[in-house]
């Protein structure tokens, strides 16, 4: 089957978008490389606190006159937009695969949960109007309206380049805000070549801006008095500790998305062949590297023979699944997007043998379609007899690592799901419906999934998990976010 | 070659496609009499393609099981003959033009059935495409058989 063309055949060094312009920067330069080939694809720079305090500027200047400009107005940009990401899908998806690695498939699904977040800012109309009451008191109205609030910062992950700084981005445009982002310095292409659009679509200059960097980048727009609020997806210590902390010093409004342990509860009446094929892309999707991976399967009963059967079929899936570049379109699962994340995931199979648990399928052991440098792949990896409270078991790994414990009932499962500090996205499998509802009114977790794997909200309804996966008040995505993104004035009137 | 990506399971497709609408660009030229309905047939194949692309790419998330969309998609059990020998008359490249149609509905279906439970409206679409090709089928039954 095809190998994809790589849209990216010329190393430059990236600039950043400040003001509408193109900016060198003066930072220190380093390599972005395909994790899948190991070549370096681009060169991108760690901007100083000058040139954030530039970009910051910039959008302050800019949000004056942004603001007033008509919600029709900034939607019909987004309108612009949306065409340009539609004629350009599959370039934003062969850029990610090769910066990031995830396959074509996973790619292009990245392209279109981003498009469907501009789908929805564009209807900012209807979406930010506010509302009012007649006669409060004889002849007195009152009012209340969203309106915007300044600049805000966005600083983007490296394990979805494209999509996630969308789950904000349009949403804070459209309510009349401007952005300074800060894409993950991994992964800077998808938002570089976002920027372009955006510039194409028609965004005046200072509303839409990007700063490439590092922790100076992220300093400056913690630290700036002018910008209002945060946006964040990443780990959980910098999460809570650095980013939310310092937003509450600082003033500023917070979302900050953080890690997650899933954990998927299987139960004997669940639909097998289906479960089966939900746990692959749940499990493996995007090498693991994702907030809403399934990385715990909670076999639900008794009955040993359903539990070895079932086992059995899914490492007999998982063991053929194909390991190698993305643009290789028969390949279903990728590289690890760098050497450290591959070492922190052979450390975490080190630690499962040391704990005791049984290695079913061992991820160290496998084989790279293509002939392709194995630096920073890894198998698929399975564990069984895995304790719940174990490190393998508890803590984010942040890779294909699969870790299979047993549950007498569902009221087990539920308990040893939420005993787990995280609460991203929990799901089960079953046929039952009665079972279904106990586990989602039982489960603690921001998104849960029933016969779904991944437990993904679609771009009208709010993202956001619970306990140490999010720290703040309001999610990206849909109304939240335009809650996120407004601040609420209210008006009483009386006329004489 | 076992195909398991909804990306080469699309793109299998469209070769297929491509390859049969080549054939009745040359089913045209070989016989004028016939021409608008096979040149048509060819349109028709891009538009098929077309409509299975749309549909994939508006459904397709970081949610869908996109890579494992299909078990056990042998490509090799939906081979084509594309090849018009010189001297073949309409009945007889009519009859290999239906063999391929034949192997493309058995494909469309079989994707459609491997793929319903995890790709949404992407079988749906296989499977429109492969009504019409029934369709088709019948229409060249009738040609052949003048």
């Amino acid at each position: 089957m095809a190998v994809l063309d790589e849209p990216i055949k010329e190393v430059k060094v990236l600039k950043n978008y400040i003001d509408g312009e193109w900016v060198e920067s003066k930072g220190e330069i380093v390599d972005v490389v395909n994790p899948a080939t190991m070549k370096t694809i681009s060169k991108v720079p760690i901007s100083t606190k000058e040139e954030i305090d530039t970009a910051v500027q910039a959008a302050q200047e800019a949000y004056h006159d942004w603001r007033r400009t008509t919600p029709l107005a900034r939607s019909r940009l987004l309108f612009n937009l949306k065409a340009l990401l539609e004629e350009n899908f599959e370039k934003a998806s062969r850029i990610q695969t090769q910066e990031h690695g995830k396959c074509i498939d996973e790619s292009r699904g990245e392209s279109r949960r981003g498009i469907e977040n501009v789908e929805v800012a564009c209807g900012i109309p209807t979406l930010m109007q506010g509302y009012i009451s007649e006669d409060v008191a004889r002849g007195i109205d009152e009012w209340c309206m969203p309106t915007p609030l300044g600049v805000f910062g966005v600083i983007g992950p490296f394990n979805f380049p494209w999509m996630i700084p969308l789950w904000s981005i349009p949403y804070a445009v459209a309510t009349g805000n401007t952005v300074v982002l800060k894409p993950s310095s991994e992964v800077p292409n998808s938002q570089t070549f976002l920027c372009e659009l955006a510039e194409e679509a028609g965004f005046p200059p200072g509303v839409w801006n990007m700063v490439h960097g590092g922790r100076t980048v992220v300093n400056g727009m913690l630290d700036h008095p002018d910008i209002q609020g945060i946006t964040f997806v990443g780990s959980t210590p910098v999460g809570r500790d650095v980013i939310y902390k310092r937003c509450g010093e600082t003033g500023k409004r917070v979302i900050a998305q953080c890690g997650a342990k899933n954990f998927m509860t299987i139960m004997p009446d669940c639909d097998v062949e289906n479960t089966v094929s939900g746990m692959m892309t749940s499990f493996f999707g995007n090498a693991g590297q994702r907030c809403l991976a399934a990385a715990n399967a909670v076999i639900v009963g008794d009955d040993d023979k359903f539990y070895e059967d079932f086992v059995a079929r899914v490492v007999d899936k998982v063991k053929n699944i194909k390991v190698g570049y993305g643009l290789d379109e028969s390949i279903q699962m990728g590289p690890l997007r760098d050497e450290a994340k591959k070492q922190n995931v052979l450390k975490y199979i080190d630690i499962g043998l040391e704990e005791g648990a049984e290695l079913v399928l061992d991820g160290r052991d496998f084989t790279v379609q293509g002939g392709l440098p194995e630096n920073c792949f890894v198998g698929p990896t399975i564990f069984s007899n895995v304790r719940p409270e174990s490190r393998v078991g508890s803590e984010e790994i942040f890779g294909p690592v699969m870790s299979i414990m047993r549950a007498k009932d569902l009221d087990e499962a539920i308990r040893i799901t939420n005993e787990n500090p995280f609460g991203n996205g929990h799901s089960i499998f079953t046929q039952s419906g009665a079972s279904a509802r106990y586990f989602q009114y039982n489960v603690v977790s921001g998104n849960v999934g029933i016969n779904i794997g991944i437990t993904a909200a679609m771009a009208f309804f709010p993202f956001g998990g619970l306990k140490d996966s999010f720290f703040g008040t309001l999610h990206t995505q849909g109304k939240d976010a335009i809650r996120f993104f407004t601040d609420t004035k209210v008006v009483i009137q009386r006329w004489f | 070659m076992t195909l398991h990506t909804a990306s080469e399971g699309i793109s299998f497709a469209r070769e297929m496609e491509e390859a049969t609408a080549g054939y009745y660009e040359e089913l045209a030229k070989r016989f004028p009499a016939h021409a608008e309905t096979f040149n048509a047939y060819a349109k028709a194949n891009h538009k098929f393609v077309a409509n299975v692309q749309r549909t994939y790419y508006g459904v397709i998330t970081d949610g869908i099981e996109g890579c494992y969309a299909f078990r056990t998609l042998e490509a090799d059990d939906y081979l084509l003959d594309v090849e018009l020998g010189g001297d073949v008359d309409l009945a007889g490249a009519v009859a290999k033009a239906i063999k391929n149609e034949e192997t493309l509905v058995a494909y469309y279906k079989e994707a459609a059935e491997q793929s319903k439970g995890v790709m949404h409206d992407v079988p749906h679409a296989f499977l429109m495409v492969a009504k019409k090709k029934v369709a088709r089928i019948d229409e060249l039954k009738a040609l052949a058989a003048g």
